[in-house]
């Protein structure tokens, strides 16, 4: 059993390597890791500038409704959520659709190891790059905005980026498992991160969308991941006080690889029966 | 026949077969609605309501002139879906050849090259065209995006700068052709060029070392021109001379980016590079 656990662990790992070679093949890539989460956030710190005006009426209120005065603290990260999530669903989430297309799908499934190295491998190496673009995204908001970060912040930040990883890895492995399914990639991707846009308070507080629409957001982890950055990071909470947040985000993680693993597993069993591994 | 006929011909051509291959992918045409809807206006809007006081953008006003901030958004989506054909249909299509194997085919054709830029933004000019006209009229009925009957006015402005296009169409793909591997570098300019031309927000508020880059692009006229007929914003320059820099721009874009075309085409054409990616 030991035995078998230490085999899984050494696929896991050699699966998160594979995945960082292949990232490492493609150089531009790491360009659109450097200029994305830098660029996108900034435009939309522009269009807030240009809401606000020169009315400090306009300002005071989105103080009031964000909790917050700082307009770049509170966008960048929210849109660092946001392509967190777009890492998410176009890799790990498309990682079995791209085996597929590649035709290494079958000599995956071939192999001994567990089907969860297939499912979460891919993973793995995605949270390399998550802490890598929160890391940069960090270092701007304090070098180039004077966003006041310290060491305590950013350990409570790590905290909340930790507590979110189940709920949102699971979510990439459930979405990896419909795509194998449907065999349909972009569309699904646009859906369903457009879903996290317009309802996680990427750009906006939740508490000025109405009640249904709160009640989606409610529901959605990036919501809690999102909140819990923007408290810690610009509202100086502590982390005692996030416990409730953290703790719906843990049991939506649990309940979303579960859902995850199960859905791999209908998904694979339509394909042992109708031949449908290889097609796409 | 003469050429600049046979020409207009061809590319109606190459328009009609990107159309008909479009609408063999009916998704792919709802998300040209979809996406610029759900990732940058709702955001966009979510975004000015948080600033709004009793219901209106008054920062907005202070700066613009107008309080009306969904017809503000509504009409940058216009420019900036025009921006996303130069980009994507006209330039990036011969990457998408390459990928496939036919860009040594249709190139063997008797059409010129430059003739697939001009076929491709025809055909992603009534693309983009229909899904901007959608989006207003979503803008319309429920955002409460009003606009003026002198949006009519404004109309040979977005002619001007879709010709202006069709420039920044040859220069990026010159760009494409010469980088084979240039995914990023259409969406980062792509991305870049919309926002500098002022789709979200007002180019006064670009930082002052950018705003310089904002005046020397058409599309920063066509859609200050656009704001400044339908909802009575205050104009960047008098309208006089942005007609003017519009025309110029577009005219100029066209030549140069015509001739930076041809010249990299031949330069391919002697390495024997064209087909590599």
């Amino acid at each position: 059993m030991v035995r078998g656990l230490l085999a899984d662990l050494s696929a896991f790992a050699a699966a998160g390597l594979k995945e960082l070679r292949i990232l490492r093949r493609y150089p531009t890539l790491f360009l659109g890791f450097l200029f994305w989460p830098i660029v996108l956030p900034a435009a939309y710190v522009l269009q807030a500038r240009g809401f606000a005006g020169s009315s400090p009426a306009a300002m005071d209120a989105f103080a009031q409704r964000a909790g917050t005065s700082d307009i770049v603290g509170f966008l960048f990260l929210g849109f660092t959520a946001y392509m967190w999530l777009s890492m998410i669903l176009w890799g790990p989430g498309t990682a079995l659709r791209t085996e597929q297309v590649r035709g290494s799908l079958e000599a995956l499934f071939l192999t001994p190891a567990s089907r969860l190295v297939i499912l979460f491998g891919p993973a793995f190496s995605q949270i390399v790059w998550a802490l890598y673009m929160f890391g940069l995204v960090g270092l701007a908001l304090v070098f180039l905005f004077g966003v006041p970060i310290g060491l305590a912040e950013a350990a409570r930040a790590l905290v909340v980026i930790a507590a979110s990883v189940p709920a949102l890895y699971g979510l990439g492995a459930l979405f990896a498992s419909i795509v194998l399914r449907f065999g349909e990639v972009s569309a699904l991707v646009q859906t369903v991160r457009g879903v996290f846009t317009v309802f996680c308070g990427m750009t906006y507080p939740i508490i000025i969308l109405p009640e249904w629409g709160r009640a989606v957001a409610l529901s959605l982890p990036p919501t809690y991941l999102i909140g819990g950055l923007r408290s810690v990071l610009l509202a100086e909470a502590d982390l005692v006080s996030l416990i409730p947040e953290l703790a719906i985000t843990l049991a939506i993680g649990l309940f979303l690889c579960g859902a995850a693993i199960v859905a791999f597993r209908r998904t694979e069993r339509y394909a042992h029966r109708g031949g449908s591994l290889a097609q796409y | 026949m003469s050429d600049a006929a046979l020409e207009l011909n061809a590319a109606w051509a190459i328009a009609r077969k990107e159309l008909l291959t479009a609408l063999r992918y009916p998704l792919q045409l709802v998300t040209e609605v979809a996406q610029p809807f759900y990732q940058f206006l709702l955001p966009s809007l979510l975004l000015g309501a948080t600033f709004a006081v009793g219901g209106r953008s008054i920062g907005l006003e202070s700066l613009t002139g107008s309080d009306n901030l969904a017809g503000y958004l509504f009409l940058g989506v216009i420019v900036g879906g025009m921006v996303g054909t130069a980009f994507w249909d006209m330039a990036f299509s011969f990457k998408r050849e390459m990928d496939v194997g036919t860009l040594e085919q249709t190139w063997l054709s008797p059409t010129r090259p430059e003739t697939f830029v001009l076929g491709r933004a025809i055909s992603g000019g009534l693309v983009a065209g229909a899904a901007s006209a959608i989006l207003v009229g979503i803008g319309l009925v429920f955002f409460g995006a009003s606009m003026g009957p002198g949006l009519l006015l404004a109309l040979p402005a977005l002619l001007l700068a879709m010709a202006s296009m069709v420039g920044i169409g040859y220069l990026v793909a010159s760009v494409v052709l010469v980088l084979r591997e240039p995914n990023f570098f259409v969406d980062a300019t792509n991305f870049v060029f919309a926002m500098i031309s002022g789709v979200a927000f007002p180019v006064l508020v670009l930082p002052i070392f950018i705003r310089p880059i904002a005046y020397l692009l058409p599309t920063t006229y066509a859609v200050d021109l656009l704001r400044v007929y339908a909802l009575g914003t205050r104009p960047l320059l008098d309208p006089a001379l942005e007609w003017l820099a519009l025309a110029v721009l577009s005219a100029a874009l066209i030549v140069v980016g015509r001739f930076v075309f041809r010249r990299t085409e031949h330069r391919l054409r002697v390495r024997g590079t064209l087909g590599q990616h």
